[in-house]
């Protein structure tokens, strides 16, 4: 690997712990800071399929599949008084590793992949839930920051084992 | 905590159900929370009602082509439901009738015989055992395979709508609707209605009965559960949900109409469609509809939502099952419909909606699952017995129905009432003694 693919690789680790720290500790204010404007924020629907026939995942619907006013509007929602999906906060710790720079075009545009384990436990409840899965991420570079401008996440289960979306992935 | 006095697993089943009928009275407004949660009930539940009754399997337009085939869910176990090269719809248990491995693990695709992966049997779509590897030399020619077809699960349709049953002799499906048919028709008969993508499924650590009943009657609740959506200016306020009807008919079903509505909720263009499927007065209803809610005994939930997105008013319409896993557990699974002839655009943005409000992370959807889940865990054990926890039904017992509303069955012109919870838990009573 190149110097500047394992600077760039440093960079995106960083990027993504300081996301999953902001996420795990309910700034999601400083969270939506990341995003870029055209940001696309997807999570398809992940399905059985015979053999090894791929994509294994539909391509006509999603958990999430928002742009950047809907994202907005869901951060908006968890500050208001009624969000009781997340009254008190889940606690979360996502865990993101197996971080791959695919695509690398300095001060301007990347691709990168990463593997996320999202620990979640509500409440009193000693159940826990876990949520698996690759992301694939684009970034933009404006004004000296990367910000997150495609988001496609790819979930492990067929059948999600979280009682509800209210967390982001 | 006092000793428990009530141990339903320990009684017989007879003993059992006189207490649950010693306990549980519909009409006067008491449910006792342990019929949410008690291992019995759930037991004789499994076998009175999911084994007997009509339960959705999914919508026809999942399976359009020839040779199509998904996997489902009935009671508990698992379906083929195919399209035969004839066109016709069938369903199967998914099991050999050799040695009893699953012969289908793919959610769906396009197959004109099963294959089984343990040794080898093959079965038509239209269920015949076709092939036996080996079969003159192992079997001397004696098998009679004639005998050994899939076993064949007992449906119907509606609107689309694919039901089955294990029920060897079942109501016939068009009594069971009744008359409530008249509102599926509007939500799902107003014209072609499509499902577009596969189900979405999330487990709930909740009673499947909390969701049947949170759309059959609830709309109190949305006040606050939902009080967000308000805030966010989705919805003009937070007692919108008041206005309009609660509806029940015979054998449980019962559903919410939200209305008037200033605006017309769904494509103009389709206007004429609507005219063509529906009667005079059920497109008066569409005309001035905010949303419908309701739930087809025992655990189909339909939803047609009117919210604000992106400044522009859009509808979408969904189904939900709320499938028993355990007695503490439920699997939910949602369908996204929409008008097969409406724009691009329109679907595009009734999706978009869907996926915002109504999905697995729907900003109304996940508040729901919050509610759901401790409700559980509250009735959850012996204390519900020792301390004869009961629910209270009462809301609306002093209102009589109104008489001029169009559709059959017994209208009240508010929504908040529990009216249609009371005919839903009458039901439910009824099958648990049949």
């Amino acid at each position: 690997m190149s110097m500047e693919m394992m600077l760039a690789t440093y960079e995106f680790q960083q990027w993504l712990y300081r996301e999953a720290k902001l996420l795990d500790d309910i700034d999601f204010d400083g969270w939506f800071s990341l995003m870029h404007p055209d940001i696309q924020y997807i999570m398809p629907v992940r399905v059985n399929k015979e053999g090894v026939e791929r994509p294994d995942y539909a391509e006509d619907m999603f958990a999430f599949h928002d742009d950047h006013h809907l994202l907005s509007l869901r951060v908006e929602r968890l500050k208001t008084d009624y969000a009781w999906a997340e009254i008190p906060p889940s606690r979360t710790r996502r865990s993101v590793n197996n971080v791959r720079v695919e695509e690398y075009v300095p001060n301007e545009k990347a691709v990168v992949k990463s593997y996320l384990l999202l620990y979640r436990s509500r409440s009193t409840d000693i159940h826990h839930d876990l949520v698996s899965g690759e992301r694939t991420d684009e970034f933009t570079y404006v004004d000296g920051e990367w910000k997150l401008s495609k988001r496609f996440f790819v979930i492990d289960q067929t059948t999600i084992n979280t009682r509800n979306l209210a967390i982001f992935v | 905590m006092g000793k428990p006095e009530v141990r339903l697993d320990e009684m017989t089943r007879e003993e059992a159900l006189q207490y649950l009928n010693e306990t549980l009275k519909p009409e006067e407004g008491a449910i006792p929370a342990y019929i949410l949660t008690d291992p019995t009930i759930y037991k004789i539940e499994h076998e009175k009602i999911f084994m007997k009754t009509w339960v959705l399997l999914g919508h026809v337009s999942e399976i359009p082509n020839k040779n199509d085939y998904m996997l489902r869910d009935l009671a508990g176990y698992s379906v083929i439901v195919s399209r035969g090269q004839d066109g016709e719809i069938r369903a199967f248990y998914n099991m050999c009738t050799h040695r009893g491995m699953k012969l289908c693990r793919a959610d769906k695709g396009n197959k004109a015989n099963f294959t089984c992966p343990y040794h080898g049997f093959n079965f038509k779509n239209s269920g015949e055992l076709i092939g036996v590897p080996l079969q003159n030399d192992i079997y001397g020619g004696q098998l009679d395979t004639s005998k050994m077809s899939l076993h064949k699960v007992t449906i119907g349709t509606y609107r689309g709508l694919i039901f089955g049953t294990w029920n060897d002799n079942p109501q016939p499906l068009d009594d069971f609707l009744s008359d409530f048919k008249w509102y599926l028709d509007i939500a799902l008969g107003r014209t072609e209605m499509e499902v577009v993508g596969p189900p979405q499924k999330f487990i709930v650590h909740s009673n499947w009965k909390i969701g049947s009943d949170n759309f059959v009657s609830d709309s109190y609740h949305t006040m606050v559960t939902h009080g967000s959506i308000a805030q966010l200016g989705m919805v003009p306020s937070a007692t919108y949900s008041k206005k309009g009807y609660q509806v029940h008919t015979d054998n449980g079903h019962g559903c919410l109409i939200g209305m008037p509505n200033p605006d017309f909720a769904f494509p103009e263009e389709l206007k004429d469609e609507y005219k063509a499927n529906l009667t005079p007065e059920q497109f008066e209803l569409l005309s001035n509809l905010k949303n419908l809610i309701g739930t087809l005994f025992p655990n189909l939930s339909i939803l047609v939502s009117h919210t604000k997105v992106k400044g522009q008013l859009i509808s979408n319409t969904t189904m939900r099952l709320w499938k028993p896993v355990g007695p503490d557990k439920m699997e939910v699974m949602t369908w996204f419909m929409v008008e097969k002839n409406a724009s691009e655009d329109w679907k595009k943005r009734s999706r978009e909606s869907y996926i915002l409000t109504f999905s697995p992370s729907g900003i109304f959807e996940q508040d729901d699952t919050e509610v759901f889940t401790d409700i559980t865990a509250a009735a959850s054990g012996t204390m519900p017995f020792a301390k004869q926890l009961t629910y209270n039904y009462t809301m609306g017992m002093h209102r009589e129905p109104v008489k001029d509303f169009p559709g059959p069955g017994v209208a009240y012109g508010d929504k908040f009432s529990e009216a249609n919870s009371r005919n839903y838990y009458r039901y439910w009573l009824d099958l648990m003694n049949s």
